[in-house]
């Protein structure tokens, strides 16, 4: 099966799949709307306020982050993944979502006290944190003349330790009354984004997919080693600069707007990888498909499990991620490898 | 002559009209413990309650009809439980606070997430915000919510007898020699009242010379050490959720040479009452003054 | 006639590197020329430049003096993409856990002629299959290269060089790692391919005798500097070899071909 014809194949499946559940999380919610009057509150016919609400406001918003942040995460993840040639890279990994996070809570902790917070705020502080982030990943790691790869993981490594910590010195100073807000978030949360946010988090996502996107076939052809690329006509250090920075934009956009979310970038890739081989172009966009999916399911099961009370999605998608993988990794078809 | 006038005063009046607007939108217009101002369409009559205190205070005054959720924690007083809940404090069900279309939401920055009252505010659910760190902000809780649901009268009786009950309270401590207390939020870490809480000015008003008053802002961490080398006479460890856990007076016994410890005088006392914002919060103080005076309250020991 | 390959008193080092106690390594005016439909052979040492070169050739590295002119041209007035579209590079072997097919690493060859597309084109296909049927590895192409021989892997490069559609051919130790059966494989694609395509070939190795057997001029290296460049007869001189290669060595003519033979002389 020739590529392009694996790639559509593979959208098609799911963005069937992504079709069918988002409409079904529709249907499920902690507050008891029945089927007809969802289906009432779809069709534009006369529905109760409350179920208008309900629906339009905070499952469907909710939904749509879920797609919009899986996708992200997940596309992010591949391309970490074929820039480091490490197949356990993960947007985590590379230091910008610890920057991210780092700025979210310095913003909890100190910038903004009792009255309503503003959420432009806080994706502007996460952007900043991701910015410094990355930045220092970037001039700790380059050489004159390039990127090496191996320096490029454990500059992000160095970087998403000290955040880390920064976090946790955050952590202990922070008033009792507010760590339960601040270790909520940390654990990753989705909640119904706004219009206007959700607008800019599809924008700024679709920057990032574009640029990984753009590069993918040149992302295989780094398998062959950088040498090897160069002398195939790639120019390894544009395609390198571009995927770390649509990665970096995804995964910072990914916890400025919904929170810090783990696993997803290092599962879904993987999974695709094993069921659709190692091909980027391929994988970049059913990534932003497969992820998605996975973090959809993860979160509406995070918000019915235990209803009215919600669990955090990043507690479902590390227990559910890993026997998943475990079961993928000793299937007989398994293609291992970025 | 009587054209003139009136067509100035009409624009006059239009433009008062359009800057009054939303508060002639909003008959009801309040302002919350946090100085924000929010014009509601009347008095709420649907109420959900994102903290404990603020639903044990509801229930005081005679005003839970109007109350329809409450949070998970909100088990005092027993009926309480009966009422709707919305899930946690920190993550609600906005489903559910939704589905009980509420006219209001009482919430607070101590304990409840600011992207809660983000995303109430873009539901247009009107949150109103209490933040209360002294008992003067207690008494002052209790008025605003009978104010709000119309329960004044209930709301000042309950006040002035709270008031008394803590005059009497102060001066029969004040002729009394202090004795130095240290009171245990959480043992490990080792987490105590220092300047500007609640439990401190409690202490104050019981008759207490807390050894943590002056260690830090708010509710810190605090070094063993420094706990111990205030060398308390009394120390009081706070139960939380009903079970004796890891606040254990065990642990406290080794250190021997404490005077609390030499004395006995190591007590607990439910957290419940004295961390919650609500009336209960003298039936605590009460139950301090008991127990770090009990010469002057004839009754010592563990409550 | 305007030689393929041109490179006129090329010189390059290598940055320096922190602690080391001798300078950098570097090349040093170095001139030579590869004409079209020949096969020029690399020798010498080990650490005498050969890698360099090859680098230097396909645009991995910059002379920073001198120049290197392809078809006339200097080499830097060349996009990347448009360099390995005239020079394929045939690498000693792929990455460990290389995940690709054998037709997905072949067709990677075609990147430089279309660098924008996303996809291959149906030309690109064709191309790449009449790649892998010069090199016989066509009923291969559906393979993981991590199951192939060395020599099966060897063929596979060599058709995603071919792919390229080069008009120069540079092979690094083509024939280190490989069984005799392949070696000597290696070399009968290599002289057809040189013949029947008329492709320009410049064969790397430290196996002097293969470079004797193959090429049609050497050009020997040594502390990166050209020691000797021209027809095989006159760089094969035992003194010459021995001054290069600090042993005694005796050269003989070939019973069979006539091409010279050289052969260590071991001490005793």
């Amino acid at each position: 099966m020739s590529q392009p014809s694996r790639l559509l194949a593979a959208l098609s499946a799911l963005g069937l799949a992504v079709l069918v559940l988002s409409l079904g999380a529709l249907f499920i919610g902690s507050a008891p709307v029945s089927p007809g009057a969802v289906l009432a509150v779809l069709g534009g016919r006369a529905a109760a306020p409350v179920d208008e609400v309900v629906v339009w406001s905070l499952r469907l918003p909710r939904i749509l982050a879920a797609l919009l942040a899986g996708g992200a995460l997940a596309v992010a993840g591949v391309g970490f993944q074929g820039l480091t040639r490490n197949p356990l890279a993960e947007p985590s990994v590379l230091g910008v979502s610890s920057g991210a996070a780092f700025g979210v809570v310095m913003a909890q902790v100190f910038g903004l006290r009792a009255g309503l917070l503003d959420t432009l705020g806080l994706t502007a502080f996460a952007f900043a944190g991701a910015f410094v982030a990355g930045v220092a990943v970037y001039a700790i790691a380059a050489r004159a003349g390039g990127l090496p790869v191996h320096t490029l993981v454990l500059a992000g490594v160095i970087v998403g330790i000290f955040f880390a910590s920064a976090i946790t010195v955050l952590i202990s100073i922070v008033d009792f009354d507010r760590l339960g807000g601040v270790i909520h978030w940390l654990l990753g949360n989705l909640a119904p984004i706004a219009p206007v946010p959700l607008g800019l988090f599809t924008l700024v996502a679709a920057l990032g997919f574009w640029l990984v996107l753009g590069q993918s076939r040149q992302l295989n052809l780094l398998a062959l080693g950088e040498e090897g690329a160069l002398q195939l006509g790639v120019d390894a250090e544009r395609v390198k600069r571009r995927i770390f920075g649509g990665a970096a934009l995804l995964t910072a956009a990914v916890v400025a707007f919904v929170g810090p979310i783990g696993f997803v970038g290092l599962i879904v890739p993987h999974a695709l990888r094993l069921m659709l081989g190692p091909d980027n172009r391929v994988l970049v966009p059913t990534a932003l498909l497969g992820g998605g999916l996975f973090l959809l399911a993860a979160d509406t099961l995070a918000r019915n499990l235990i209803a009215p009370a919600e669990l955090s999605v990043g507690v479902i998608t590390s227990f559910c991620g890993a026997p998943f993988f475990i079961y993928l990794l000793r299937s007989p078809a398994a293609r291992i490898g970025p | 002559m009587r054209r003139s006038p009136r067509i100035p005063v009409l624009v006059i009046g239009a433009l008062m009209g359009l800057l009054a607007w939303p508060a002639l939108a909003a008959p009801f217009t309040v302002s919350d413990q946090t100085g924000r101002s929010l014009g509601l369409a009347g008095p709420p009559r649907r109420i959900v309650s994102l903290v404990p205190s603020v639903t044990e205070t509801l229930f005081a005054i005679g005003a839970q009809a109007v109350l329809v959720g409450v949070t998970d924690f909100c088990d005092y007083p027993r009926e309480a439980g009966r009422k709707p809940s919305v899930g946690g404090m920190v993550a609600p069900s906005l489903e559910t606070i939704v589905t009980l279309t509420p006219d209001l939401v009482v919430a607070t920055t101590a304990g409840n997430r600011e992207e809660t009252f983000t995303q109430l505010d873009r539901l247009r659910i009107p949150v109103y915000l209490v933040n209360p760190t002294r008992l003067a902000d207690v008494l002052d809780l209790i008025a605003r919510l009978g104010a709000l649901t119309g329960h004044e009268a209930e709301a000042a009786r309950l006040a002035a007898s709270l008031g008394a009950r803590i005059k009497a309270v102060s001066e029969r401590v004040t002729p009394l020699p202090r004795p130095r207390v240290l009171y245990v939020l959480w043992p490990e870490p080792l987490i105590v009242p220092a300047r500007g809480t609640l439990v401190s000015e409690l202490l104050a008003l019981a008759g207490a010379d807390s050894v943590t008053a002056d260690g830090g802002n708010g509710y810190p961490r605090y070094s063993l050490e420094a706990a111990v080398a205030g060398s308390p006479e009394v120390i009081i460890l706070a139960r939380h959720g009903g079970r004796p856990g890891p606040m254990a007076g065990d642990k406290w016994q080794r250190f021997a040479e404490l005077p609390a410890v030499k004395s006995g005088r190591v007590y607990t006392v439910s957290g419940d009452l004295l961390h919650r914002y609500g009336p209960r919060v003298v039936d605590g103080l009460e139950q301090l003054a008991r127990l770090i005076h009990p010469e002057a309250f004839g009754k010592a020991g563990r409550p | 006639m305007t030689p393929l390959v041109e490179c006129r008193r090329v010189g390059f080092s290598y940055p320096v590197r922190d602690g080391g106690a001798r300078g950098a390594f570097a090349i040093h005016e170095l001139s030579f020329s590869v004409e079209a439909g020949e096969i020029l052979g690399v020798i010498g040492p080990n650490a005498s430049g050969k890698t360099t070169l090859i680098r230097l050739l396909s645009r991995v590295l910059v002379p920073a003096r001198g120049e290197i002119r392809l078809g006339g041209r200097p080499l830097g007035g060349f996009t990347r993409a448009a360099v390995a579209t005239e020079i394929a590079v045939v690498p000693q072997d792929v990455p460990q856990s290389f995940p690709y097919t054998v037709e997905e690493l072949v067709l990677m060859g075609r990147f430089p002629h279309a660098p924008g597309r996303l996809f291959e084109s149906a030309l690109d296909l064709d191309h790449a299959r009449r790649a892998m049927a010069a090199t016989g590895v066509f009923d291969l192409r559906g393979e993981p290269l991590g199951r192939l021989s060395g020599g099966e892997r060897q063929r596979v490069m060599l058709a995603r060089a071919l792919a390229q559609r080069p008009r120069l051919l540079v092979l690094d130790e083509p024939t280190a790692h490989l069984d005799l059966r392949y070696q000597a494989e290696c070399v009968g694609l290599l002289r057809r391919l040189n013949r029947e395509a008329g492709l320009g070939i410049v064969l790397v190795s430290h196996d002097l005798n293969l470079a004797a057997e193959v090429c049609d001029r050497l050009l020997l290296l040594a502390g990166g500097r050209a020691a000797r460049v021209g027809p095989v007869e006159a760089v094969l001189d035992e003194a010459t070899l021995e001054a290069v290669y600090g042993c005694r060595i005796a050269v003989d003519k070939h019973p069979a071909t006539g091409r010279p033979t050289v052969q260590v002389l071991w001490p005793t």
